[in-house]
């Protein structure tokens, strides 16, 4: 198909539109007469466009685009599952969407939000949650100033965080909006944490606390995962939970049972809400009782006959985000939660780590699997059985030509060329069967012939593009 | 009901392949004293008994057939394309665009958003959008101490109450010191040492700045200090002068009134807007224009990635991640579809209609109106009794404006009122009928 199209604003003509203009019937003053001539704007460089135009225009770009709905999405650490579509008629019942955040007669929506805090409660193990942060890197920012605040109320100077080399780069890029520094730790032979490396780095009495995810970014679950956070709490420190990998773990463990204390969690990713092409997001908080009263405001509590923000709190961290949350995505996640049960969540993590043991046992026959062991919810190869100067980004091109979307590459940082793959639980045998024969044939090919994968895609809308001139001379608008 | 496809033949199948006898082995690496029974959660439901469940749970809201509520979230019309496009599922269930030759849908329109926000403001470049109006600011706020390498920061009383205490979470966590000061201060309290003055125009009150004369002040005071304007409804640039023409430095705006329901708040859209020169330092994602390696043909994809936490981590001009595509796509559909003769229409009638309804309250004795610069779609005003005007408008099906005691506990009896192009004349009547109502009732009260 051809890319080649011109941009929306080329479609104007020389007709005004005005369909979406409700009729003017109160008698206006001149717009002149209301405000000075030097507030008023002169040129407004946008187009009119015919409606026909907007949608063809759209419409042709979507059939462009490749969603979960295309095809097999296996983007590592991203969760990439089946968005049902339930979800998407309930956001828009008039009695959710249409309301204002500040408006009185709200009792749905605060019920709604107190209830999914208690689902979200019961599959973390966590005692509180806060639903306002955005997504899951705003979610993480929540915890890190929460680690501050505690240490701070209790007059305590702590300002290291510590941070595995495979942790997601959110984890540090958080830690340091928060005024904490990092102290990155080396993952061992077997991609866990080195007991030791953490013991040191504790007793230097200055860490405030540990960012992890578990099942780590090499799709491991880090069998010590008990002790890392003992040596913690034994320094006086707080253990963060990560939960963008939570998925394989639902119904399976709780973030609390290994000793966290505080967990994000993606409602974009673990329960279903549509990735809308990068966010919106929602990416709760959990936190143990002694850690509730700095969560941020306004914390939604349930009293004898209704449900209520607690206003009164000079421990929380503050506001974080005007309103509360993004109630829409919320929404989506909770109708997941009722659809599926305590019953569908465990086969959640279940299946998803099926599917991705599949997927490994099959591929691992001609790719290098580097940390070779039982995987949870996604695995990691690497680039170094690849012949004849294949790169990984060669592989992940090539296979756009399939069909298919690529999965996640060059992360984690600690595999050399990573290629990380999280199928879900929502892919069927025969879908993953179809993936497993393009990239064994991939690899025949890389091995026959290479310049296939290296002038790859051959298939897609456009050809592989350059990255460098974009960056160096940036044509960011039109 | 749930989303697995697996029957039990093909479990047993895929555990043969793997070489396990059952699901329980998959989990060996996991401590068992920290495997659970089964979660204390209720069964799964079919989708007909979620949707009676999630139903019930909104008849507890209530939708008023009309609405003189804003302060931050606003009601304007959503022309029908926007949801028909954003619910194309080849957009909405698709990933950030990482692999740009299989995303160039997305990928051009985020390009056309950007480019949008850069002709409907005036900004030099615009990002792919943040999480919403509040946080947008708060990283403008901390990208200006960046540019600079200057720790302060002065905002300015007349920005969301709710977006300055979001401001001043951000700068805690950073250790920037944040004052917050009245207008009449500034010049007083502006020097070198100051990163950025922070300000909104039309501001929490309704008031419109001379952002020109503003900008003016500033520089002249202090000239390497950033000028970081917010806005909580950008319909108004179909007719006021954009930040591009009035130097600003960063523009952020919440971007919701731009085609996005309500939604009790949530998801929003954060725009972000700034000059050239400081490109580098700005947080979130941007889409670029590139051409093929091997070829000629144009396309789009994700650069300048080198600011961002998965190069950078730590060294990261901002952690964010996620953002709001889906939010910046609506908006684009919904600028687009409006045009400039309808984004000019459009504001024009939410400066008349609410013009109007302030005249028509002025005429009302015990109304008095608090602004003193001119306002867009919003004002303050003094009311007899703002307690009574609510529960009236409530009885009339109209939804109430603010009370400002809500934020501003000490001022009482004021109501800040909206007013859009949402607002037909007969809703117009039915909210003078309810001032008129307060006084008439208090009378009664008193005989």
């Amino acid at each position: 198909m051809d890319n080649n199209d011109s941009l929306i604003f080329e479609k104007g003509v020389g007709r005004a539109q005005k369909n979406f203009i409700p009729k003017m019937d109160v008698d206006g003053e001149k717009l002149e007469d209301i405000l000075p001539k030097n507030l008023l704007r002169d040129v407004l460089p946008i187009p009119d466009v015919p409606e026909v135009e907007i949608v063809r225009h759209y419409v042709k770009l979507s059939t462009i685009n490749y969603g979960v709905d295309s095809g097999i999405y296996p983007l590592g650490s991203c969760t990439m599952k089946y968005n049902p579509k339930i979800n998407e008629i309930v956001v828009r019942l008039n009695e959710f969407s249409q309301i204002h955040p500040l408006q009185d007669e709200n009792e749905g929506s605060l019920e709604l939000l107190y209830n999914i805090s208690i689902m979200l409660s019961e599959i973390t193990g966590m005692d509180g949650f806060t639903l306002q942060p955005a997504a899951g890197a705003h979610g993480e920012l929540v915890g890190m100033l929460i680690i501050k605040k505690y240490f701070e109320t209790k007059g305590i100077i702590k300002d290291k965080i510590i941070v595995p080399d495979s942790a997601h780069g959110t984890n540090p890029a958080s830690a340091k909006m928060a005024g904490f520094s990092i102290i990155e730790l080396q993952s061992n032979e077997y991609g866990e944490i080195s007991l030791d490396h953490l013991e040191f780095a504790m007793q230097q009495g200055d860490v405030a606390g540990i960012m992890l995810t578990n099942p780590n970014t090499l799709g491991v679950f880090d069998r010590q995962i008990k002790d890392i956070t003992k040596i913690v709490h034994k320094h006086d420190g707080l253990c963060y939970y990560d939960g963008a990998n939570l998925n394989p773990m639902l119904g399976i463990c709780r973030p609390r049972d290994m000793g966290f204390d505080i967990v994000h969690l993606n409602l974009h990713k673990t329960f279903s809400t549509p990735h809308g092409g990068g966010g919106p997001g929602s990416g709760p908080v959990g936190v143990i009782n002694e850690l509730i009263s700095f969560l941020p405001k306004p914390y939604i509590i349930s009293t004898d006959d209704s449900i209520v923000c607690e206003q009164n709190n000079d421990k929380s961290i503050g506001r974080i985000k005007a309103f509360w949350g993004n109630f829409g995505v919320i929404l989506r996640a909770y109708t997941y939660i009722l659809s599926l049960g305590a019953d569908g969540l465990k086969r959640v993590g279940q299946i998803a780590v099926l599917n991705a043991n599949y997927l490994k046992c099959l591929l691992q026959k001609k790719y290098e699997l580097p940390y070779n062991r039982r995987c949870q919810h996604e695995f990691v190869l690497s680039d170094k059985n690849l012949p004849n100067d294949i790169t990984t980004e060669d592989v992940a091109k090539r296979i756009l030509d399939y069909g298919y979307y690529s999965p996640t590459i060059y992360f984690p940082l600690i595999v050399n060329g990573a290629i990380m793959i999280e199928p879900t639980e929502t892919e069927s045998k025969h879908s993953l069967d179809k993936f497993v024969e393009a990239m064994l044939k991939i690899f025949d090919e890389a091995l026959n012939k290479p310049e296939l994968l290296k002038t790859a895609p051959h298939n897609t809308p456009i050809g592989r593009l350059d990255a460098v001139i974009a960056a160096r001379k940036p044509v960011l608008h039109d | 009901m749930d989303f697995v496809p697996h029957d039990d033949k093909t479990i047993t199948e895929m555990l043969k392949v793997i070489g396990i006898n059952n699901l329980e082995e998959l989990f060996q690496d996991i401590p068992k004293d920290l495997i659970i029974n089964r979660l204390n959660l209720p069964l799964g439901l079919s989708e007909p008994d979620v949707l009676k469940n999630v139903k019930k749970l909104s008849q507890k809201n209530r939708v008023y057939s009309n609405s003189f509520l804003g302060a931050g979230y606003y009601f304007h019309y959503i022309p029908s394309l926007v949801d028909f496009v954003i619910s194309r599922t080849e957009f909405y269930t698709s990933y950030t665009p990482y692999q740009a030759e299989a995303s160039q849908g997305y990928l051009q329109a985020m390009y056309e958003y950007q480019s949008i926000i850069s002709r409907l403001t005036q900004m030099d470049v615009a990002n792919a959008s943040m999480y919403d109006g509040s946080t947008a600011l708060a990283e403008a706020a901390i990208m200006a101490t960046l540019i600079t390498r200057k720790n302060r920061l002065l905002l300015l009383e007349g920005i969301h109450p709710e977006y300055s205490e979001v401001v001043k979470t951000y700068c805690w966590g950073q250790g920037i010191n944040l004052k917050i000061i009245a207008e009449n201060k500034l010049i007083d309290e502006l020097n070198q040492d100051i990163a950025a003055v922070l300000f909104q125009s039309p501001n929490f009150f309704g008031d419109i700045e001379d952002v020109l004369m503003l900008a003016k002040k500033v520089k002249e005071k202090a000239p390497n200090c950033l000028l970081i304007q917010c806005m909580t409804d950008p319909t108004c640039l179909g007719v006021l002068k954009p930040p591009g023409e009035t130097n600003v430095d960063i523009f952020v705006a919440e971007g919701q009134s731009f085609g996005i329901s309500p939604s009790f708040g949530g998801p929003g859209l954060g725009i972000f807007a700034a000059k050239k020169k400081y490109l580098r330092k700005m947080p979130g994602r941007l889409v670029g224009k590139t051409k093929e390696i091997n070829g000629e043909r144009e396309g789009f994809l994700l650069t300048l990635q080198a600011r961002e936490q998965h190069i950078r981590r730590e060294k990261a001009s901002s952690n964010i991640c996620s953002n709001q595509a889906l939010c910046s796509l609506s908006a684009l559909i919904y600028l687009i579809s409006l045009g400039k003769t309808g984004l000019r229409e459009i504001a024009s009638q939410n400066f008349q209609k609410a013009n109007y309804v302030k005249n028509k309250l002025t005429e009302i004795p015990g109304y008095e109106i608090l602004n003193k610069k001119p306002t867009y779609n919003e004002f303050i005003v003094k009311c007899p009794d703002v307690d009574a005007l609510t529960h009236e408008c409530k009885q009339l099906d109209l939804l109430p404006p603010l009370r400002l005691s809500k934020y501003f506990p000490n001022l009482k009896n004021i109501a800040l009122v909206c007013v859009t192009e949402m607002n037909s004349r007969e809703s117009i009547e039915k909210f003078i009928n309810a001032a008129k109502n307060v006084l008439h009732n208090k009378k009664e009260g008193k005989k």
